[in-house]
């Protein structure tokens, strides 16, 4: 197959995706709106501490849970649409026709990461800037070692939550089968993803953050689940 | 068939016997010959070790034939290679929720605590996470060959995260250090010959256990893929018996 005939194709099924999400609006603002929702809820949670210069025990702590909360909000409203993303494909059978497409299964998992990946990139621009607005975060320089973490992060989680929303998908129990099967899988992120953000959070230099191994255990994680998800989600799918 | 289930059976039933010989050594080589730990290890407690120690080990055994047998499966879809995957995982969950309760109960007099989240306990708890899952993808399944094939991608994404959540915890951990260090219990008691001896008898025993289970556990699937089979084959032999409708009433005039 001609690379440009792999990589049109598969650009076409993620558009196709993004364009029913687009007429339809099942997906993401119900996933938006429950993002802000619980980001609203966990605001209640966070303790008012008196400002300081210095970071002390306490603020230290303080950025920690701040860090949780996002990614918690992150974490859930991406899986509740990873879990849509195949459910419109049976609510038609259009999964049949789905399969048919003449294109590697490799291609179709890329497809739905890709439109999840937006979904998930959707979802957290509304829900960084709500936090930081709750919180009353301000993250001065760290705007752009954010984002690069959060492009770490969505990689990995779009990869690992794509495959196991289409094994979860041909279950009996398939909204709560999903967050059993991805969110042990996904420790190693959210951990990785709480670290260097509470970093960020508390102001820390971004050679200091790079030097702490967490952008590492980010990278491998992407590199081995886009690999073997690529690899095993026809075998979910047949 | 027949000779070679009768065969199988017997080497299972000396599997059997040898378990049930080695653990009963393994107890007296635990509780009579070893002696007591000093207080700093738990004294009497430590005697846990003898057990939770091989429990860990059979319980990483049977996922890392998970993770083979899985992969075994995918490539041959051989229904062998299925069930040994299953029969693994069932005996490994039961063996890693083993590990988890008798962990906590040698730490909570020796560390003051139930639970540290230190690498080896986070990640163990990752793995018995992981492995009910794998186990529920197959009880939520009705198609048997599907079933398979999804637990198969489960036995191996859950696999590869191992070294990664290893890892990871256990820099998290590293770099957050409160309340007391987690060490390793047999680096550094001090084990001497007696002790030894009781350890490596009792592996001995947990890993023969572990393998007259399994055996039974796949002569058991072997059993219920036969009960299925006969069920099917009865079915097609009499095809009137199923059907509902009473002769001379065509299937037409009842709607």
């Amino acid at each position: 197959m001609r690379p440009s005939g792999f990589l049109a194709k598969t650009s076409a099924l993620a558009i196709k995706d993004l364009r029913v999400e687009l007429r339809g609006r099942d997906t993401l603002p119900p996933m938006l709106a429950f993002a802000f929702t619980v980001a609203l809820v966990l605001a209640f949670a966070v303790p008012e501490l008196p400002a300081t210069a210095r970071p002390t025990k306490l603020t230290v702590a303080l950025a920690y849970v701040e860090a949780g909360f996002l990614w918690i909000t992150v974490l859930f409203a991406g899986l509740i649409g990873f879990a849509r993303t195949f459910e419109v494909e049976r609510e038609e059978g259009a999964i049949d026709a789905l399969l048919l497409a003449p294109v590697d299964r490799s291609g179709l998992f890329i497809a739905k990461a890709a439109a999840n990946l937006v979904f998930v990139a959707c979802v957290e621009a509304v829900v960084v800037p709500s936090l930081a607005l709750f919180f009353a975060i301000d993250l001065g320089a760290g705007w752009l070692p954010l984002l690069g973490v959060i492009v770490l992060v969505d990689l990995g989680f779009v990869a690992a939550g794509t495959l196991f929303a289409a094994v979860a998908a041909q279950t009996r129990s398939r909204e709560l089968l999903l967050p059993l099967l991805a969110l042990p899988t996904l420790v190693p992120v959210f951990i990785a993803a709480i670290e260097l953000t509470a970093d960020l959070f508390l102001g820390a230099a971004f050679d200091d953050m790079a030097g702490r191994g967490w952008f590492a255990i980010l990278l491998a994680f992407d590199v081995i689940y886009g690999v073997v998800a690529a690899l095993t989600f026809e075998l979910a799918l047949d | 068939m027949s000779s070679q289930g009768a065969a199988r059976r017997s080497y299972s039933d000396v599997l059997g016997l040898a378990a049930w010989a080695s653990v009963a050594v393994a107890l007296y080589l635990v509780f009579f010959v070893a002696r007591e730990a000093d207080i700093s290890m738990g004294g009497q407690l430590q005697r846990i070790f003898y057990f939770h120690v091989p429990a860990a080990w059979i319980s990483y055994l049977s996922f890392a034939i998970v993770f083979l047998a899985s992969i075994a499966y995918l490539r041959t879809a051989s229904r062998r290679w299925d069930l040994l995957a299953h029969s693994a995982a069932e005996i490994g969950v039961v063996f890693c929720t083993l590990v988890l309760i008798t962990g906590p109960i040698w730490a909570r007099p020796v560390w003051g605590t139930w639970w540290q989240w230190d690498a080896r306990l986070t990640s163990t708890l990752v793995l018995w996470l992981t492995y009910v899952g794998y186990l529920f993808i197959r009880n939520l399944t009705t198609d048997g060959a599907r079933a398979g094939r999804l637990a198969a991608v489960i036995g191996i994404t859950g696999f590869v995260d191992v070294p990664i959540v290893h890892f990871s915890v256990q820099w998290w951990r590293t770099l957050h250090p409160s309340g007391p260090t987690v060490s390793n219990p047999a680096a550094d008691s001090g084990l001497g010959g007696a002790e030894l001896a009781a350890f490596f008898a009792s592996l001995a025993a947990f890993t023969l256990l572990f393998a007259w289970l399994l055996s039974l556990r796949t002569r058991l699937g072997r059993l219920a893929d036969r009960v299925d089979s006969l069920a099917v084959a009865t079915e097609s032999r009499n095809p009137a018996e199923p059907q509902r409708v009473p002769a001379g009433n065509p299937v037409g005039e009842a709607t």
